[in-house]
């Protein structure tokens, strides 16, 4: 029995779920066996489920339309545009929070809880991107309309990843985050460093694009079919090499989304050569998609493979704890060793995923939730210091307390919550995953997360040293060359608004914090498909 | 409420501080600091008169859900086993706050840390819940390492990050083992409750309370642990030592009572051969290698260590009179140890260094320090077990309830105690005796020494008068404290 | 065995022999506008056997889209890059090849490995021959509507991005305070990797 079995909500969530199968079943029928012509089209189609994504649609045109009337009319208005086509996303996903359960364009796409959570959390960070990306791009000199318009491009792929149910959503919906991360990162342009992070992403994304297009059609061919229930039946009763096969490409793929070692050859390079307000993006809500989709597919369709899935996540989320974290020891530069983190962090959410209970579930969307406040924060804060003074160097910061207080507390603050000190955001959604990982019985997992984080601590709190620390004679020179704080530039006034705000929830988040673990119980009791894999392995644990 | 009040005037007041308005002195600061820091004491205090004395169990409780899905509860409550430690805080936060009159560097910052350690110290002591417990424990980190690293010697970034691995390593062992309580028993409550015999074999009762006993053991720290405290103590500045090791320490010791014999009472007594072995070796390292330091604050650093190793004894033996010995210790240690670090470091910044070997007849009346030599001479005399002190009593009624169960291992330790003589007898002897100048080029010339100002002695006058009340009333301590170790004690069955 | 079926198995041995053939030689060829025109044929023939499958429609498709668009933009893009230059040996290129025929033999053999001793799920839908445009529509606009959808705003997004990122901007300044930008990352501190690790 786990701790929140016992909620009101999740008894609601099962007699929801129950009623929402045999719609669902009804309705794939419809489209699975080949009904009479035109038949199809009286089916309701219940598009309003991606009326969050057509927000966000609306804004990408708007602030191309605007954009037309030139670069200082889309300084100007492209913010506000963008503020409410995200803002109205979030509120229409509100909406369909414990909604009823209906799939929508017969059965490519479903807005059960976890789909909502995570589409939440990719908007947030989309937003907080947004806004501390204004005075960045501005003061490199790039066009700030076409930035946004890719970036809510991406994050209308990442939000449909979240909610897709069928391989050909999935796969558009993945291109379009992958073909717009591209070009973000790209997009300083006249940057070798920047033209070779998106070089190198390209090159290994579309290889990875391929990879599971590849396993996709695998699956299509064992199944007949291109909705991953279908899949996950059809798995079931055929439990051949070849969909072994098709789960080692879709897993290549996923851990590549993710950034789990060994796949993780990319992260670094672009996270150094990418603009860093798109780093912060790629970090926290394309990761926040890739999970998704992982849960989507090895959760949803592999469940005849639960065991064979959960060794190689076993082993991916080791590795990725381990050499994320030993090698950010490395690191001098600051972006870099975010990287490197960020692969540690996502073997942390990991555990929560190998465990496949419901307390399991429930930890993964928190701490994507909690590192999303505390990853942007301390994005924001770097992004603050590096339009300061042009650098990202970690010796740069020494001294740094004297000279912007606001910096050093923001930063140290996020920086101890991503390594679990308490009472920090960080160290409730770590503890809620080891908590999760220990009820499963996942020991090594556990363990290598309590060593890696200790070493974690280390790494992190060697920045927080060059800040707080470091005498002001010890200052570095561009600290002690450092210009006077001046707000009243356009765009600064959202990147204090976003780091004042993700460093406030960081800080006083993890005290507040059972709101927030009620919403991720409750995101994993609305979603049908995580019940049935609890329900399944519970199952399995009494045989 | 009146145990969330000693959570409460610490945090609010590091807040209130950190957003005082405009740039104030560091004194006003101090001042500030002071009358929260004697709000929170008179707190503490405060809670001896609703506090029954007959009483084993918990009492004031307050109890409150906070975050449902990790079992993490609002839970305090008091019991005689830490409210002499929670008045000890009190007192000695308070006394670190007096004594940190030579903050001017970062005072605003360096005050409200000193009150969120105080406050996680609270915290601590009084969790009634195991996840609360480790919060707390891990609150008091960050906090103490600033402290060092910001405000420490030459050598500070080092000793610093060196205590922050290590504890954060400790940290880890202790949550470990506590996931493991919760969930090997299939409760998944971090309540605290003690492990009955047929709830869990005994193989892992002996794994969890082994990471717990390491974990502590770091914090304590025990031998081959204690590698972090020479370091910290020698860079840390007077106020912070004294915290350290008059309260940080008493952390570890108090979760080996409270977790490890509290919780593992049968793995407890199947471990206890070697654990008083281990508590043998701890105290005679400890002292020995305090008899080879010439630096006078990593010497009484190591005799920390030595005197630590007494309560690992005692709890070993987990006789009624033993534990009584044991909270005695610590709350004796706290003191004295607070004496002789402010005692240090005082000489320290009277002649600007603590090497024995350079150091000569500091008690001279009419060149030296001869207040500050007197105190010195009554900390050490305490430290050392002389009757009529507080450290008498403590080693007394750890030696008399630990030599029935391992005689061997308390006639070591009462070996190491006789050491501590020896030891602190080479300081005195070496510092304060003997005339002021030896030999020409050396470093303290002889020249008169400046008054050290009354109010500069304070603390540690009062300090050292508390060692003499306790060593003359062991009552006071006693009484409030009998039925909770007396309890403690009956769960491992009699042994005494 | 009918005339027709004889004539499908004939149609079907030549068309694979051209796709297997010919994607041989596009990777082996060292001249890469041979490889272009190649790779046209082995899309062609990959029509072919769209046509063999009844699916006339995707046949189409798979000639104005690859044919007529992707390999007529390849050798585009050969021609107007028509530059030779000589590539630097590498290194152990020998045994780099002995290892990945090595990998892809490996690959090669599991996949048949696995294609034989799969059950696949056959037979699979029916054709449905002339009907099928009609078909594909209404499904582009009944359960592929979304994906549908979704691709039109990836083609949207990616024609923007391909624009700013080959649009030669003359002057680039910060709008706000006016002074000039360089349209790299703000960020000097650090060196390119590339170029630091040729040195």
């Amino acid at each position: 029995m786990t701790v929140g079995a016992s909620s009101a909500a999740t008894v609601a969530a099962a007699q929801r779920f129950q009623a929402a199968m045999p719609d669902m079943g009804a309705s794939l029928l419809a489209t699975q066996a080949m009904a009479a012509p035109g038949e199809l089209l009286n089916l309701s189609l219940n598009a309003s489920a991606v009326l969050p994504e057509a927000a966000v649609l609306l804004a990408m045109i708007a602030t191309l339309l605007v954009d037309l009337a030139g670069e200082k009319v889309a300084t100007r208005w492209v913010p506000p545009i963008c503020y409410i086509g995200l803002g109205s996303s979030l509120v229409l996903l509100a909406l369909q929070w414990n909604a009823p359960l209906e799939p929508s364009f017969l059965g490519a796409f479903l807005a059960d809880n976890l789909a909502v959570a995570f589409r939440a959390v990719i908007a947030l960070s989309t937003l907080l991107s947004l806004l501390i990306s204004w005075r960045y791009a501005e003061k490199s000199g790039t066009p700030v309309g076409e930035y946004a318009a890719i970036l809510l491009a991406a994050t209308l792929g990442a939000m449909l990843l979240c909610g897709a149910t069928d391989l050909v959503s999935v796969f558009i919906s993945l291109e379009t985050l992958s073909v717009a991360s591209y070009l973000l990162s790209g997009y300083m342009k006249r940057d070798a460093r920047s033209s070779e992070a998106a070089l190198k992403y390209l090159l290994v994304g579309s290889a990875a694009a391929a990879v599971f297009l590849y396993g996709s059609s695998l699956l299509y061919g064992l199944s007949g079919s291109t909705s991953l229930d279908t899949i996950g039946l059809a798995l079931q009763s055929s439990t051949t090499p070849l969909a072994a096969l098709a789960l080692v490409f879709v897993l290549a793929t996923v851990a590549f989304k993710i950034a789990a070692v060994p796949f993780h050859q990319w992260t670094p390079d672009v996270y150094e050569g990418s603009p860093t307000p798109v780093v912060a993006f790629l970090s926290v809500g394309s990761k926040a998609a890739g999970f998704a989709l992982a849960l989507r597919i090895l959760v949803g369709c592999f469940g005849a493979f639960d065991d064979q899935w959960k060794l190689l996540f076993t082993v991916l989320a080791v590795l990725s704890m381990t050499l994320g974290n030993v090698v950010a020891l490395a690191q001098t530069s600051m972006k870099r060793m975010l990287a490197y983190s960020s692969i540690g962090q996502a073997g942390f959410v990991m555990i929560g995923m190998v465990c496949g209970t419901e307390d399991g579930f429930a930890a993964m969307v928190l701490y994507m939730a909690a590192y999303l406040f505390m990853n942007l924060g301390a994005f924001a804060c770097i992004i603050l210091f590096s339009i300061r003074t042009g650098s990202d160097r970690i010796s740069d910061y020494a001294g740094l307390y004297q000279k912007d207080p606001l910096i050093t507390l923001g930063l140290s603050l996020c920086l101890l919550s991503l390594g679990g000190i308490p009472p920090m955001l960080g160290f409730f959604g770590k503890i809620y995953l080891f908590f999760a990982g220990w009820a499963n019985h996942q020991y090594l997992l556990v363990v290598v997360g309590l060593v890696t984080s200790v070493i974690s601590i280390y790494y992190y709190i060697s920045v927080i040293k060059m800040m707080v620390v470091k005498e002001p004679q010890e200052a570095s020179d561009v600290v002690k060359a450092y210009p006077d704080v001046n707000w009243s530039l356009m765009g600064m006034q959202p990147l204090r608004v976003a780091l004042i705000g993700c460093v406030a929830i960081t800080a006083v988040g993890g005290i507040l914090s059972n709101p927030l673990f009620q919403w991720a119980n409750t995101a994993v009791a609305g979603t049908p498909l995580l019940q049935q894999a609890i329900a399944l392995s519970s199952l399995k644990g009494l045989g | 409420m009146l145990l969330s009040l000693l959570l409460l005037i610490p945090f609010l007041g590091a807040l209130a501080l950190i957003l005082w308005p405009g740039s104030p002195s560091s004194a006003r600061l101090r001042d500030v600091s002071i009358v929260l820091l004697v709000m929170q004491c008179l707190a503490s205090f405060a809670l001896l008169l609703p506090f029954d004395a007959a009483d084993a169990g918990l009492q004031l409780v307050e109890q409150a859900r906070w975050v449902r899905a990790i079992g993490l509860d609002y839970a305090l409550a008091l019991d005689g086993l830490s409210l002499p430690l929670v008045l000890m805080n009190g007192v000695l936060c308070l006394v670190a706050a007096i004594s940190s009159r030579t903050i001017e560097n970062r005072p605003r910052v360096y005050f409200a840390l000193l009150l969120v350690i105080s406050g996680a110290v609270n915290g601590a002591f009084l969790a009634q819940n195991l996840l609360l417990f480790f919060l707390f424990y891990e609150l008091e980190l960050i906090p103490l390492w600033l402290l060092i690293a910001v405000w420490g010697g030459a050598n500070r970034a080092y000793a610093a990050t060196k205590f922050l691995i290590v504890t954060a390593v400790s940290g880890v062992l202790i949550l470990g083992a506590f996931l493991g309580i919760a969930f090997v028993t299939g409760t998944m409550d971090f309540s605290l409750r003690p492990i009955l015999a047929g709830e869990l074999g005994m193989t892992t009762q002996l794994v969890l309370m082994g990471a717990l006993l390491i974990g502590f053991g770091i914090k304590i720290p025990l031998f081959p642990f204690h590698t972090w405290l020479p370091d910290a103590h020698t860079e840390a500045s007077t106020p912070v030592s004294v915290l350290l090791a008059g309260v940080l320490l008493k952390l570890g010791t108090y979760g080996l009572l409270r977790f490890c014999l509290g919780l593992f009472p049968d793995a407890w007594q199947v471990a206890a051969p070697w654990l008083a072995g281990w508590a043998a070796i701890s105290v005679l390292y400890g002292s020995l290698a305090a008899i080879a330091q010439s630096d006078m604050k990593r010497m009484v650093a190591y005799s920390s260590v030595g005197h630590m190793g007494y309560v690992l004894l005692a709890a070993a033996a987990a006789t009624p009179l033993g534990l009584m010995g044991a909270l005695f210790q610590m709350v004796s240690h706290g003191l004295i140890s607070g004496v002789l670090f402010l005692v240090v470091g005082v000489v320290y910044a009277q002649t600007g260094t603590r090497d024995l070997n350079v150091l000569r007849g500091l008690l001279n009346p009419q060149r030296g320090l001869p207040l500050t030599g007197s105190l010195m001479i009554i900390g050490v005399m305490a430290s050392a077990g002389i009757p009529g002190m507080a450290g008498f009593i403590s080693e007394f009624l750890i030696f008399r309830g630990s030599l029935q169960p391992f005689p061997l291992a308390t006639l070591l330790s009462m070996v190491g105690s006789g050491l501590t003589a020896v030891y602190f007898l080479l300081l005195v002897n070496r510092a304060f005796f003997g005339r002021l100048a030896i030999a020409p080029g050396e470093v303290v010339n002889p020249r008169i020494l400046n008054r050290v100002a009354l109010r500069e002695q304070a603390p540690a006058i009062a300090l050292s008068l508390g060692v003499l009340v306790l060593g003359l009333a062991p009552e006071l301590l006693s009484n409030l404290s009998e039925a909770a170790t007396t309890g403690l004690s009956l769960i491992t069955g009699d042994m005494s | 065995m009918t005339i027709a079926t004889t004539t499908e198995l004939i149609c079907f041995l030549v068309l694979s022999a051209v796709v297997v053939i010919g994607a041989l030689g596009v990777v082996l060829l060292s001249n890469i506008v041979y490889s272009a025109f190649l790779l046209g044929g082995v899309f062609t023939a990959v029509a072919g056997l769209y046509l063999l499958l009844n699916a006339s429609f995707v046949a189409m498709a798979q000639i104005l889209v690859y044919v007529g668009a992707i390999n007529v933009l390849i050798l585009f893009a050969i021609m107007l890059v028509n530059k030779r230059e000589d590539l630097k040996a590498i290194a152990n290129l020998t045994t780099r090849r002995a290892v990945s025929a090595g990998v892809c033999a490996g690959l090669l053999a599991l996949l048949v490995r696995v294609v034989v001793t799969t059950p696949w799920s056959l037979p699979g839908p029916p054709a449905v021959g002339e009907e099928a445009t009609a078909r594909i529509g209404e499904h582009l606009f009944t359960d592929y509507l979304l994906p549908f959808e979704v691709a039109s705003v990836l083609l949207l997004m990616a024609m923007i991005g391909a624009i700013v990122l080959a649009r030669r901007d003359v002057l680039a300044t910060d709008v706000v305070t006016g002074e000039v930008a360089d349209q790299g990352l703000i960020e000097k501190a650090r060196t390119p990797l590339l170029m630091n690790r040729a040195e």
